[in-house]
């Protein structure tokens, strides 16, 4: 009898144990691997219950729509009353083709997978209905509509952003799409000579022509490779050795000038000599300095501007690079944050879209405050630069920029491409003397900056000032 | 010793109030409430009282725990089974009121169990006839061939068997200890028992190999075979027994695993389930995927997917509990078990006859093991094999057969109380 009981004991050991390692085990799958299994790509439950998700709206500062589910028979389908305004921006979402944009980068908002209550469990029902977030943007969708508008029927790009700020305006790309119809026009769309799906504010890699001079200017000033006063003369033509010349736009002479009227006219002989002055090195420091090199605000998806390998360039391609061509390449977004140094005292704000996030009801879940990204220059020289940026505007080769009452300041520029015509540039702000607006627009193959970009900046830039 | 069904009747009341709560949880986020299924629930909840009151007025003083503990288990696969497969829970429902009456039978009956030493063969012959039954005329429903269906009825023969074999071998063994201890016969290092102990052993091994290969019901094989040796580990003492079994069971289970290509298929699946993720491991990968998206809280009732998830109401229920409640919800189902154990061998242990007392600690292995075989399966712990969860699959003769075996369990803890006073 004792003998059986202790053996009936010894077996009960046993067997609780095994249980107890099951316990264990269970503990393991469902804590420590839980986040592998749930996150599977085969395990098909997440896009289940995305699909029975109304997903939040898209809005912009002044609460328009620009993205909204509706329903659709069994699960939801995306509206975007701004169509092709807002499609770069807002982007799309299609079972088949994936997402783009804000709902791709903020799904996890938009779908409300980012609360935090999710791992309450059951418990997380009292709270979440089966609704998203909503994503407030900082673009202003009028605004977006006139910068679209504005571009008319050319290729290009816009990105107007706040200075002070950071927050992106206006980002328009064209040629563009229409995201209610594209799952309809895919084939179309995705095969078209002219890439419209492709945003070009953020993802167009663009020579940047003249409009890099103002930056070659902080540079030489920073560097102190010239000042203020010290003029070169410009015979219309720059020879440098072995073979390389360099030209005025015309041939123009303009004789002994400045810094400033240099700008003003914005004389290759001028700042092509101020490249070479420079040199590979001290060119490097520069472009460094105004962030070239590092990524900036991942949720835009820039693409990283393109730069030489300055240590290894004749002098042919650093002067070259003095006027803003060579085998540079950079994006329209970072543009406009150059022209914004200079309007808010040499400090870049890291350029962001969402401001807020807020429930289906209204109150705020996230927000998101404007960070200052980089200092680039002395707040001393972003004025000087700035007033000749006015100038610019005022009396040279954007003038069809100024604006009645309104003091803008800015740069234009004509990058020649192996494309076609030159792309039409124009970089700037206003006002002047309090900057509530930066921004850059590109044309492609348009021709000269002046005449084709700088109309198309005065048009908006007076539609964001009133 | 009313003082014991009192605290059963709180214990069922709690339980009740579970079953309510969850049966309330599944039908409102449905939107609506079906009075049928909410009567349906009451009713039981009154069978479950009812039982309470019968063990009180015959003066029945057995374990407080067992049919509470049942009760929670049973509200607990109700819950999942309505919400689950919502055209199955009035059957479900039918077949544990069954089980109930069928418990109450278990229990009277059992009060004279010594009797059935005298039948002990009669015993091992429904066991083995039943286990003959499914290995000769099963059909396959739902992957493995344990099934037989006679006229309108079809049942799960395994399930029975187990408890004539626990009776049949606890009546053996008991009558034989003495011999099995003492007349042993040496062969180098190997203790081997006398021939005639050995014999049904034998009878139990061929038994499981057959339902391996002919079935492919590796869970019953493993689960019939476990039983056995175990219970010749608790009359000998002899571990030398166990290892012997265990090798006579891994060479089987090699030779099946050269010779047949389907207990390869679960084994390579066990192995590397992401080999195959959509295809023969499916089931099993869907399996840890609902484990996984549960997480520690579960996704709550009815807002996960385990319907994803083939056999869920049956097999893999365990693995709807883990992705609907969690870590939290799976982890209570194997704490309960674990009650439920402890208190089988806790009644084994009470027990006045070495007869009782190894059948009692035989349904307690039965128990674990099946446990342990299912929940192990159903987590990739151990190869996949097809038993049910006892008291929580869906399916009459898994509900009716545990109820027998918890009847039985129920009586033999009563017997050293009314010996003490």
């Amino acid at each position: 009898m004792k003998v059986i009981a202790d053996n009936i004991r010894k077996v009960a050991y046993c067997l609780f144990s095994l249980l107890v390692i099951l316990f264990i085990y269970l503990s393991y799958i469902q804590v420590v691997e839980s986040n592998f299994l749930a996150t599977h790509p085969l395990n098909r439950r997440n896009a289940e219950a995305i699909h029975q998700i109304e997903y939040g709206m898209v809005v912009d500062k002044n609460g328009q729509k620009l993205a909204y589910s509706e329903r659709d028979g069994d699960g939801f389908k995306r509206q975007y009353p701004y169509g092709a305004i807002t499609a770069h921006v807002v982007g799309y979402d299609s079972e088949t083709y994936g997402k783009t944009g804000i709902e791709s980068t903020f799904n996890a908002y938009l779908t409300g997978k980012n609360n935090q209550l999710q791992h309450l469990g059951a418990i997380s029902h009292l709270w979440t209905n089966q609704v998203g977030n909503n994503v407030v943007l900082t673009l202003d969708a009028k605004l977006q509509e006139v910068a679209y508008k504005s571009l008319g029927d050319h290729r290009g790009a816009v990105v107007v952003m706040s200075p002070r700020t950071g927050a992106i305006l206006a980002m328009v790309s064209k040629p563009s799409f229409n995201p209610n119809t594209l799952n309809e026009q895919w084939n179309h769309i995705s095969t078209a000579t002219d890439s419209p799906l492709l945003n070009r504010s953020v993802q167009g890699l663009y020579p940047p022509g003249s409009i890099m001079k103002v930056m070659i200017a902080d540079g030489a000033l920073t560097e102190q490779v010239i000042d203020q006063k010290r003029t070169i003369n410009s015979e219309g033509f720059l020879k440098v050795p072995p073979d390389y010349v360099l030209e005025e736009v015309n041939r123009k002479v303009y004789g002994k000038i400045n810094i400033k009227e240099a700008l003003t006219v914005s004389s290759n002989v001028f700042f092509g000599t101020l490249g070479l002055e420079l040199g590979g090195k001290r060119l490097a420091k520069t472009f460094e300095r105004y962030g070239f090199k590092r990524p900036v605000s991942p949720e835009l998806q820039e693409a990283m501007s393109r730069l030489p390998d300055f240590n290894a360039l004749g002098n042919g391609d650093l002067a070259q690079v003095g006027i803003g061509q060579s085998s540079l390449l950079v994006t329209p977004l970072r543009m406009a944050m150059l022209a914004s140094s200079f309007a808010n005292k040499g400090k870049i704000m890291k350029p962001y879209i969402v401001s807020t996030i807020t429930d289906d009801k209204g109150s705020k879940v996230q927000e998101f405050a404007p960070e200052e990204w980089l200092t680039v220059t002395t707040p001393q020289l972003a004025d000087t630069i700035k007033e000749m940026m006015v100038e610019v505007v005022s009396h040279g080769t954007g003038n069809a920029a100024s604006l009645r009452g309104v003091q803008v300041a800015g740069k234009t520029g004509t990058a020649e491409n192996p494309h076609g015509d030159s792309h039409a540039w124009f970089i700037g702000f206003a006002p002047a003397d309090n900057p509530e607006v930066a921004i850059a627009v590109i044309v492609e193959n348009g021709g000269g900056g002046g005449s084709i970009a700088a109309p198309i900046a005065r048009q908006i830039l007076e539609k964001a000032l009133h | 010793m009313t003082n014991i069904r009192h605290h059963e009747r709180i214990l069922l009341f709690i339980t009740g109030v579970i079953m309510l709560n969850g049966i309330l949880a599944v039908s409102l986020t449905r939107g609506s409430v079906d009075y049928s299924v909410l009567g349906v629930t009451c009713g039981l909840m009154v069978a479950f009282m009812m039982v309470n009151i019968v063990l009180q007025k015959s003066g029945h003083t057995g374990d407080p725990l067992f049919l509470p503990v049942a009760a929670l288990l049973v509200s607990i696969g109700l819950t999942t089974i309505l919400r689950l497969k919502p055209n199955l829970f009035l059957a479900q429902s039918m077949w544990i009121g069954i089980g109930l009456i069928v418990f109450l039978f278990s229990v009277f009956i059992s009060r004279r169990l010594e009797e059935v030493t005298h039948y002990k063969y009669v015993c091992g012959f429904i066991g083995v006839s039943l286990l003959l039954i499914a290995i000769l005329f099963g059909v396959d429903i739902g992957g493995h061939k344990s099934w037989v269906i006679i006229g309108p009825m079809r049942f799960q023969p395994s399930e029975f068997a187990k408890v004539f074999i626990v009776l049949f071998l606890a009546a053996y063994l008991s009558e034989r200890r003495e011999l099995l201890t003492l007349a042993t016969r040496h062969y180098g290092p190997f203790v081997l028992p006398h021939p005639r102990f050995i014999a049904p052993l034998i009878a139990v091994w061929s038994m499981a190999m057959m339902m391996f290969i002919l079935q492919r019901d590796m869970g019953a094989a493993l689960l019939y075979f476990g039983i056995a040796m175990v219970m010749t580990y608790m009359v000998s003492g002899r571990f030398s027994y166990v290892m012997i079994g265990l090798i006579l069971f891994l060479i089987g289970s090699v030779i099946c695993y050269k010779l047949y290509g389907h207990i390869q298929t679960r084994v390579d699946i066990w192995l590397n389930p992401w080999g195959d993720p959509s295809g023969k491991a499916y089931q099993i990968v869907q399996s840890l995927f609902a484990f996984g998206s549960g997480g520690i809280m579960g996704s709550g009732l009815t807002y996960g997917f385990p319907s994803m998830i083939p056999e869920v109401h049956t097999d893999f229920i365990f693995a709807a509990i883990g992705e609907e409640m969690g870590f939290v919800g799976a982890g209570a189902v194997i704490i309960i078990y674990m009650i439920m154990v402890y208190r089988a061998f806790r009644s084994a242990l009470l027990a006045t006859k070495p007869f009782s007392m190894l059948v009692a600690g035989g349904l307690a292995v039965s128990l674990a093991l099946q446990i342990f075989l299912i929940i192990g399966g159903v987590t990739k712990f151990f190869p996949l094999t097809g038993i049910t969860l006892p008291f929580i699959s869906y399916g009459g003769s898994s509900i009716v057969a545990n109820f027998i075996l918890l009847g039985m369990l129920f009586t033999i803890s009563e017997v050293r109380i009314y010996d003490g006073k």
